[in-house]
């Protein structure tokens, strides 16, 4: 057969089998005005389905009176009732609070972390790729799987009270810290877990941000007499200001949502002394079905987090253009 | 006193040996320009001066004083980049200052001596902007400010006029010749550009594949290249180069080739006889209509005081030569050309060495 043959064949095969109607469509769709929508109207019609529409359910349902162990049937409308509720609980208040708490400590500490692995692996000539692997790892396995990790990891007899053992004798302390029973040491063990997970990402932007730094500008400093102190200090910083503020901002949003580690290591507990907004939010829902309490709850944290995101990407492009401008020459 | 010495000096990098042995002296106060193409070795030279890169072998001394172990801080010496290598995040104030800053000068004492170099490059105006406020011309000033500051006596220069416009590199070059007169320290700079080698420089360094190809004045290096490579390398537009051999049919010796004869006078050994050349004429010694052999124009490119003919001649390449700018030449008019045995640069084929 020859190729001039093979490619009529699918030329004239729709045509035949869907009919005029399927032509007319085709041609319909094909003309340059309507075609060069398609993608256009296909992303709209997703982000209506799956943003637009659940978000004025939301709004909705925040406004009635309804648990889901009831027929919708009963619901009715209760005004700001479910607001009402949610400012007056202090569960809500006190599971926001904790958030803020483990995202700081977390942010921090990853971004600490996640800085000199950076350093030291800029630095290092021999076997980069080797570390740069390694140290993504974390980030690339599923959080199910570390949740799981670390609630053998934290067991009273198991690996980490075993190696801190030397240290915490040494102190006096009882060297079993009951991690995921103590009301105390279960919010440490959520935040480390996290830090565990998370360095990479910040070790990724800094490692970016430090091989991106301009050799000609730390020789020049060499050159001054800058000892490698005053270049870390005077120069490399400094230039690595939009990584950290990047690191910052996209580590803060994320951590303020933290749920797998509560829920795979601690459930919130014991009591609630562990619960992130998210895992409360996830309670009130699917464990007590109240509904609209919290459609309003998450309609507020909605609010605050809008807030903050505003502020983080204010503060992302001011650095952003500052270091345009610098480089534009 | 800031006489710079380099001793078999030998750069390595991995398998790849970028610089072969170097010996070379740098006079105290002298302006040494180091030329040569891509990959030549001139950068890495001027790295292990400033100490940027240690050499793998060879002693480096810096007014008389063996630096291989000493930091590039510790070397006493300012150095002006490619990319001027201005901190994009300190004003310019803080850049001229940086220097001084990390050696903990007291406040008063910097003040002074930044305005005082600020002043000295025509950019106090300019103190409180960033780098990127500034144009190619001003940072390129910033750059020398910052490197003057400190008053070192060795300035090195890493192709510090590569990133201007061909207006403003001239008029920079007269720029750093006024200031090596007025510093008086001693000067390493680094380029590919022969032309600025030869304007600005005392001596030039030419370098090649790693090694020392010629060092001498800029008209010595002109008037009488210790290779073809160097002959090559120095004038436009580039000499003229003839491949063919000695000949001494008539006792006397010629250079001959395929399509030419011409006698060498009495500049060469008789025992060269036979050997492979390369006869290297530079355009202004190129007569046009002066002898009987004969060419074609092929192209003509006025330069406004005067003009460059190529022509061809039955040669492996066309010849180009320098005429007045009135002539009246026009590609594919045949014409005579002959050339003047005093511009005659005679090469080994094999070596490349100059024979006469």
């Amino acid at each position: 057969m020859s190729e001039a043959q093979v490619s009529q064949a699918p030329r004239t095969a729709p045509g035949a089998r869907s009919g005029s109607f399927g032509r007319g469509l085709g041609a319909w769709l094909a003309q340059e005005r309507v075609f060069r929508l398609i993608p256009f109207v296909a992303v709209e019609v997703i982000f209506v389905l799956v943003i637009i529409i659940p978000f004025l359910l939301t709004i909705y349902i925040s406004f009635l009176k309804w648990r889901a162990n009831r027929p919708f049937e009963q619901a009715y409308l209760s005004g700001f009732g479910n607001y009402q509720a949610v400012l007056t609980d202090p569960g809500f208040w006190s599971a926001l609070g904790r958030t803020f708490y483990f995202a700081g400590a977390a942010v921090t500490l990853e971004l600490a972390l996640g800085f000199v692995l950076a350093m030291l692996v800029a630095r290092t000539v021999r076997g980069k790729a080797a570390y740069i692997t390694i140290l993504l790892v974390p980030m690339m396995i599923v959080p199910v799987v570390v949740g799981y990790n670390f609630t053998m990891l934290y067991i009273d007899s198991g690996p980490i009270n075993q190696l801190l053992a030397p240290f915490t004798q040494a102190m006096g302390l009882d060297p079993r810290i009951r991690w995921l029973s103590d009301p105390v040491a279960a919010q440490w063990a959520v935040i480390l877990a996290d830090v565990w997970q998370w360095t990479s990402l910040t070790f990724l932007i800094f490692l970016s941000g430090f091989s991106a730094l301009p050799r000609q500008l730390v020789n020049a400093a060499r050159v001054m007499g800058a000892s490698a102190w005053q270049i870390f200090w005077r120069v490399e910083l400094p230039l690595l200001r939009p990584a950290i503020v990047i690191a910052v901002v996209i580590r803060a949003m994320e951590a303020l949502k933290i749920f797998d580690p509560v829920v795979l290591l601690t459930a919130g507990g014991p009591g609630t002394s562990s619960q992130s907004i998210a895992f409360y939010l996830w309670e009130q829902v699917w464990v007590f079905n109240k509904f609209s309490f919290g459609a309003a709850a998450s309609i507020i944290l909605l609010v605050i987090f809008a807030v903050l995101i505003f502020f983080g990407i204010w503060l992302l492009v001011r650095s952003s253009a500052a270091v345009g401008r610098e480089r534009a020459a | 006193m800031a006489q710079i010495d380099l001793k078999d000096v030998v750069k390595r990098f991995g398998p790849h040996l970028a610089v072969k042995g170097v010996n070379l002296q740098v006079r105290d106060g002298e302006f040494l320009i180091m030329v040569g193409p891509s990959g030549c070795g001139k950068t890495t030279t001027l790295n292990m001066i400033s100490g940027l890169e240690r050499p793998t072998s060879g002693e480096i001394a810096i007014g008389g004083r063996v630096v291989n172990e000493l930091e590039p801080g510790e070397r006493g010496l300012g150095m002006v980049f490619q990319d001027l290598a201005l901190f994009p995040h300190l004003t310019v104030y803080e850049n001229i200052a940086f220097g001084l800053r990390v050696k903990k000068v007291p406040q008063a004492e910097l003040d002074q001596r930044v305005r005082a170099a600020a002043e000295a490059m025509h950019i106090a105006s300019l103190l409180a902007k960033r780098p990127a406020q500034c144009s190619g011309g001003e940072s390129q000033r910033v750059a020398l400010a910052r490197t003057i500051v400190t008053n070192p006596s060795v300035f090195l220069m890493d192709e510090p006029l590569s990133s201007l416009d061909a207006k403003l590199r001239v008029d920079m070059r007269t720029e750093l010749k006024r200031l090596h007169e007025r510093l008086k320290s001693t000067f390493v700079y680094v380029t590919h550009d022969q032309a600025e080698a030869m304007t600005m420089a005392d001596r030039i360094v030419v370098m090649s594949k790693g090694v020392i190809e010629q060092v001498g004045g800029p008209l010595d290096i002109y008037r009488k290249p210790a290779s073809q490579f160097v002959a090559g390398f120095f004038g436009t537009p580039t000499m003229n180069f003839l491949a063919g051999e000695i000949d001494a049919r008539d006792g006397t010796l010629a250079f001959a080739s395929r399509s030419l004869r011409e006698p060498l006078g009495d500049a060469l050994p008789p025992s060269l006889a036979g050997r492979s050349i390369v006869l290297g004429v530079r355009s202004e010694h190129v007569e046009v209509g002066r002898g009987e052999t004969p060419g074609r124009v092929q192209l003509i490119e006025p330069l406004g005081n005067e003009s460059l003919v190529f022509f061809e001649f039955g040669g492996d390449a066309p010849l180009v030569a320098k005429v007045d700018a009135e002539t009246r030449l026009r590609p594919g008019d045949n014409l005579t050309f002959g050339f003047n045995p005093a511009g005659y640069h005679v090469f080994d084929a094999a070596s490349g060495a100059r024979l006469n």
